[in-house]
């Protein structure tokens, strides 16, 4: 009887708070304590972002957030820790293109189903790179590797890197045969760039500015559909026919059991950062304001899953 | 260029950057002293804290950090046997020698002195020659960098003690080096399913084991003895040992400086060269591992100096030529710096800055150490059984503290054990320590040779400082392999006749 009487009650104001959840957890999803696992070591591109992000995100959602830095295993732990963690929305991931192209390489065993994407912050123009005083352009790159096949080696980081898979990439889809050799760090791809020992390097528009503006290094193939407003001059991968458009990116990701309505909070949260000029002021001056990096939580799965199904398909080929 | 430095002079002068700099060499002290905080970590730790400073002073902080950590990791690997940072490791095994025969002081002078001749040293040629050499640097890649591995490797055969023992223990260092995800092709190798040993064997735990927690038993199984005898003063300039290590802290520099300005490898690959180099050139060789002065003053010089030589890729080129320089350069992007070749020509004023103050900061070493050293060592009146517990809790903190991984932890525990069975046998530990540095740069840079000529093995001997290189090392092995035989013969002969 007296639990009869509690469902009427108790009935209607459920109904009330289920229609105005989402405006009620946006304003209040405010965790005392945040998480933030670094899928990346500290310093690096990944590692900045955070570390510029974290005190905005803090003032936005009233919270203090603990960085921890698990770069081991191209950061699988940091995958696996946000994986495992309680889904109250207070433990996030913050990694780069590598959680996919890891997956697809068969070395991180948490996916899309496990992890949900938050929001993708940046979106960085991956380029062919060369050493001016070997190649002047494109064309001439493609006539020397059309000829000499293997012996024309591009260098890149890691064998389950973005930069090896847009070798891959422009291997298949150019119809080259072209060699790979992964270095450690990006320093060393462009240390032997410079001394002419590859012919040619994968890597982002950000990371090679002062060698381009010194004349040591020059992009000849921007991975993308339109030419870049800031480099009108590179050809683009679209433009040859080839559709290879990527680039490293950055974002968010989430424990995918986490409430809807949390998931939509913290986006907003992120979403207003990025609009906030403090925000672009360091995109700016880290030039990752080259293509659009914003992608909110529904587009960025549908953009990751076609990523990972065409670097599936690059690594099974190989 | 003198009138950058007079700038840069003016610049360090002003009271807020004394201040700066001053807390930076302390900072780093204390952060060096810890096992298990490096000078990556430090910068890491400050950098957020730079955001909102001048980039002048920012860089300062962080340079300076970094210079005196490298320094101070040398005080524990002394007293304690528990190197503060991967650059020690070296240093522990001359020092800790001396600080149980007594001579603690002598031991900590010797460093001091070496670790800021070094660095004055490795600033110096910072300052005059960074756009020079960095093109010079550049000359080495693969084949040169892997020739540099197997003569660091072929040192095994001359530290002395049983050859064979150290083969095997160089071979059980290359085997951990192996365990992950191969760098070249992603496969996974010896790693058991474990996601957790994905990333390899992190450096940290294997020396921080081997050296500190195999110590740690070795002394509890002894009993609490209280070590009133190690009551030291320290003398930093102590001229009949200076005579002794002149000629080491001179060659270790210029080795460090040399080994530091290559990108890609540091102090750490520094010091131990350095060591070998100085085992090899010396006439008593029986002398090293048991306390012998130069095997303090060679790694110490070589490690500060390659410390100073690693900022010289960082700044010309920006390619970091270790891993704190990597992060510093992570700092400079924060601040909207590109460091590279555009970047000396633009920023004159705040390099010459920076510069000047590495040069204060090796002072400061000398000025601050011993009173620094002094407030640490009071340690040592705590009995061992209290002391004891406090360096394996520092150890572990500082080892989780790398990666954020218990499983690192874990590890470091078992190295440990393993340290301390190892060396009841009398088993060479630096040998296992080769491998898992070494290892690595001999196999990637191997493998990217040969991908570099297609297979072709002759790419190491046309190429004239591999080539160089890797004949020195053959020759140095045969030397140590044939010599003691020749004489053994002659022996016998004479015996006979």
């Amino acid at each position: 009887m007296h639990n009869t009487i509690r469902r009427l009650v108790i009935g209607p104001v459920m109904a009330t708070m289920a229609l105005t959840a989402p405006a009620w957890a946006e304003d209040s999803f405010q965790p005392p304590k945040m998480t933030a696992f670094v899928a990346a070591g500290a310093g690096g591109g990944t590692d900045n972002f955070v570390r510029t992000i974290q005190p905005m995100l803090e003032e936005r959602l009233k919270t203090n957030m603990t960085v921890i830095n698990l770069p081991a295993a191209s950061g699988v732990l940091a995958h696996q820790r946000t994986a495992n963690s309680e889904p109250d929305g207070t433990s996030l991931d913050f990694a780069s293109t590598t959680f996919i192209t890891s997956r697809a390489a068969g070395q991180n065993p948490v996916g899309l189903d496990q992890l949900t994407p938050v929001a993708r912050m940046q979106s960085d123009v991956m380029m062919l790179v060369v050493n001016p005083e070997k190649y002047d352009n494109l064309e001439e790159f493609m006539a020397n590797a059309r000829e000499n096949g293997q012996k024309v080696v591009i260098g890149g980081t890691h064998a389950a890197s973005v930069d090896r898979m847009a070798f891959l990439g422009l291997n298949k889809q150019a119809e080259l045969e072209l060699s790979y050799i992964p270095y450690d760090n990006e320093g060393s791809a462009s240390a032997s760039l410079l001394s002419g020992n590859v012919d040619g390097m994968m890597n982002e528009i950000s990371a090679i500015q002062g060698y381009m503006e010194a004349g040591r290094m020059k992009p000849i193939l921007a991975f993308s559909a339109e030419r870049l407003d800031a480099y009108p001059d590179i050809p683009t991968t679209a433009e040859n026919g080839w559709d290879l458009t990527f680039g490293n990116e950055r974002g968010v990701f989430i424990n995918a059991q986490t409430d809807p309505a949390t998931i939509s909070a913290i986006e907003a949260a992120f979403k207003d950062i990025f609009d906030s000029e403090e925000y672009q002021t360091y995109a700016k001056r880290s030039n990752l304001d080259v293509r659009a990096g914003w992608l909110g939580s529904a587009d960025y799965r549908q953009a990751l899953e076609k990523d990972l199904a065409f670097f599936e398909e690059l690594m099974a080929d190989n | 260029m003198f009138q950058d430095l007079l700038g840069g002079l003016w610049v360090v002068l002003q009271p807020i950057n004394l201040l700066i700099l001053t807390s930076a060499v302390l900072i780093g002290f204390v952060g060096g002293a810890l096992p298990g905080i490096s000078g990556v970590i430090l910068v890491v730790i400050l950098l957020p804290v730079t955001y909102s400073m001048e980039p002048t002073g920012a860089f300062m902080l962080l340079t300076a950090i970094y210079a005196s950590s490298v320094f101070s990791g040398l005080i524990t690997a002394i007293l304690y046997r528990a190197p503060g940072t991967p650059e020690a490791v070296m240093t522990a095994i001359d020092g800790y020698p001396m600080t149980q025969k007594g001579e603690a002081g002598k031991a900590l002078g010797i460093g001091i002195l070496s670790s800021a001749i070094g660095g004055m040293f490795g600033t110096l040629v910072l300052i005059l020659a960074t756009p020079f050499l960095a093109d010079m640097a550049l000359q080495f890649s693969s084949p040169e960098f892997f020739a540099l591995a197997v003569l660091g490797l072929t040192v095994v055969a001359s530290l002395g003690g049983n050859l064979l023992l150290g083969l095997i223990g160089v071979c059980i260092g290359l085997m951990i080096a192996s365990v992950g995800i191969d760098p070249l092709t992603g496969t996974i190798r010896f790693t058991f399913g474990s996601l957790h040993l994905m990333g390899g064997v992190n450096l940290i735990p294997v020396i921080i084991g081997l050296f500190a927690i195999s110590e740690v038993l070795k002394r509890c199984q002894e009993g609490d003895i209280h070590l009133t005898s190690k009551s030291f003063k320290i003398k930093i300039f102590d001229w009949p040992v200076i005579r002794q290590i002149r000629t080491t802290i001179v060659r270790s520099s210029i080795l460090g400086t040399v080994i530091g300005i290559l990108p890609g490898i540091g102090a750490s690959t520094a010091a131990m060269v350095s060591y070998s180099e100085t085992v090899r050139w010396s006439k008593d060789r029986s002398r090293f591992g048991k306390g012998a002065p130069e095997g303090i003053a060679a790694p110490e010089a070589a490690n500060n100096a390659a410390a100073m030589g690693a900022l010289v890729p960082l700044f010309a080129l920006g390619i970091p030529g270790s891993g704190t320089t990597a992060v510093i350069l992570g700092a400079f992007i924060v601040h909207g710096l590109t460091p590279g070749p555009t970047f000396m020509s633009g920023n004159n004023e705040l390099i010459y800055a920076v510069f000047v103050g590495l040069m204060m900061v090796n002072v400061m070493i000398l000025v601050f150490s011993k009173p620094f050293i002094a407030v640490l060592s009071k340690l040592l009146d705590v009995p061992y059984s209290v002391l004891g517990p406090i360096i394996v809790i520092c150890c572990v903190v500082g080892t989780y503290s790398v990666q954020n991984s218990m499983m690192d932890v874990w590890l470091m525990l078992g190295f440990g054990v393993a340290g301390f069975l190892l060396e009841k046998i009398g088993f060479p530990l630096v040998a296992i320590i080769l491998g898992v540095v070494l290892g690595p740069i001999a196999e990637s840079e191997l493998r990217r040779s040969l991908a570099l000529s297609q297979g072709d093995l002759s790419i190491f001997v046309t190429r004239p400082i591999s080539a160089v290189l890797l004949l020195i090392a053959f020759v140095l092995v045969t030397v140590t392999i044939v010599a003691p035989i020749l004489r053994r013969k002659r022996a016998r002969r004479d015996e006979t006749a």
